[in-house]
């Protein structure tokens, strides 16, 4: 059963599209094994869609104090044009069918998240009984991986300077806080030292980031919804 | 004094207001729109929506130009989608939040990752097991990619890489071209693809 879930802020920011792809991924990937999960983020949903359509008169009262500069700003993009160009066209959007896709290590296939489709992976680089396969999003100090441990491998002992996301695809590992399955969601920070083995093996995605930017980049994570609501 | 005296008015009027997000309406408009196309109906939703999805672009942009992308993007959107909303799966602000959403969140990763890869969509589904029908993405998607890659590699490999690879010209032309010796030419399109490698993914770090 999964015992590790995204924090509530971690789920709102994702909700705000706040979060970089990465980890908006790792939570899509985890909401997709994890009815609970899925649940609050349709109910946070909600709710945020509701704060920021009211949001308007909220912003009016508080800020605007010379009306007609704000319509003037407003004006500045010719809505009648806008609403003729888009309904010039008689296009709607098509659907199909989703196709699985498959990921393969040590002889084994896996089905891809759907969250990855359309990353690029790289070619899986090989230490030992760990593959790792780089996801390029361009994140700057955020690095992405598929990481594959054969049966009785791991990874030494470490701590992290910054975040280090795991969210378990498939298999189980275990380390000094015990034992991790499937869909579990963990997010560990300098605080951690861990010592993770897999005796069967496993396959996760993973997400770090670098130290140097530690404080920004758990600042950004822990801060909330921020200027939507004020 | 007089805007203060505006100020209470508009404070008082908008509370109300707030709790009268006509939702119902809301349903009607977007039904209209997906069964006939309705113009009217679209230019209803348009004028609630558009002021609003400005205001809260221009918290995420500081740019106005790209505020004003996101209404275009988020309201075309709507009109080409209306039929993939699902009245029962939960309310038309929701719904159109969530088309606002992800709008924003791939044009931030044009904007800070310079990427264009519409991954909003993977991470957010439109409709359950359904993806958008575009066959060319794929390979669009890995040219782009490739081609990121090489405009960061040194002027000098830049060209060697183009030459022999995108105007497939012989090693030997290049140098010529170039004024070059073959050896030079050589070593750089050497030292270029163990870059390329790196990047895209063969290291070992």
């Amino acid at each position: 059963m999964i015992k590790h879930h995204p924090t509530f802020e971690l789920l709102q920011s994702f909700v705000n599209g706040d979060l970089p792809a990465s980890l908006s991924a790792g939570i899509a990937i985890h909401a997709d094994m994890c009815q609970e999960c899925q649940r609050q983020i349709s109910q946070l949903t909600d709710q945020i869609a509701e704060a920021n359509f009211e949001f308007e008169a909220n912003f009016l009262d508080r800020f605007i104090i010379d009306e007609e500069k704000d319509l003037d700003e407003i004006a500045t993009i010719d809505f009648d044009d806008m609403i003729a160009g888009i309904t010039a066209s008689d296009e709607i959007e098509v659907l199909k069918e989703k196709e699985d896709k498959f990921i393969s290590f040590n002889d084994t296939n896996y089905k891809l998240p759907d969250a990855l489709h359309n990353m690029v992976l790289g070619k899986p680089a090989q230490i030992g009984k760990l593959s790792r396969s780089r996801i390029q999003l361009d994140e700057d100090e955020i690095h992405s991986s598929l990481l594959h441990i054969k049966p009785g491998g791991g990874v030494p002992e470490h701590t992290h300077k910054g975040f280090e996301l795991t969210l378990l695809l498939d298999g189980s590992f275990e380390d000094e806080q015990g034992t991790y399955v499937k869909g579990d969601f963990i997010m560990l920070n300098s605080e951690h030292q861990h010592h993770p083995v897999s005796e069967h093996g496993c396959l996760c995605y993973t997400v770090a980031n670098d130290a140097l930017h530690f404080t920004k980049g758990i600042n950004k994570l822990l801060n909330p919804i921020g200027s939507f609501i004020y | 004094m007089q805007t203060n005296l505006l100020c209470k008015e508009t404070n008082a009027k908008s509370i109300k207001m707030s709790d009268e997000i006509d939702h119902p309406q809301l349903c009607l408009w977007l039904k209209a729109v997906s069964e006939n196309r309705n113009k009217q109906a679209f230019t209803h939703l348009f004028n609630f929506f558009a002021p609003k999805i400005i205001r809260i672009a221009r918290s995420k942009f500081p740019n106005e130009a790209q505020a004003n992308e996101v209404v275009q993007e988020t309201m075309s959107n709507v009109w080409r989608k209306a039929h993939l909303f699902n009245q029962d799966k939960g309310a038309a602000t929701t719904w159109v939040y969530t088309v606002m959403r992800n709008v924003t969140f791939d044009m931030l990763r044009k904007v800070k990752a310079n990427k264009e890869d519409n991954l909003s969509d993977d991470i957010w589904p439109i409709a359950e097991g359904l993806v958008s029908d575009d066959d060319a993405y794929e390979d669009h998607l890995e040219t782009e990619n490739l081609k990121a890659v090489i405009d960061n590699l040194p002027e000098s490999q830049r060209e060697v890489v183009k030459g022999f690879y995108f105007m497939e010209m012989t090693q030997e032309q290049l140098a010529e071209k170039l004024n070059l010796p073959l050896g030079t030419i050589k070593s750089r399109l050497r030292l270029a693809l163990a870059k390329l490698k790196v990047k895209l993914g063969e290291n070992h770090d």
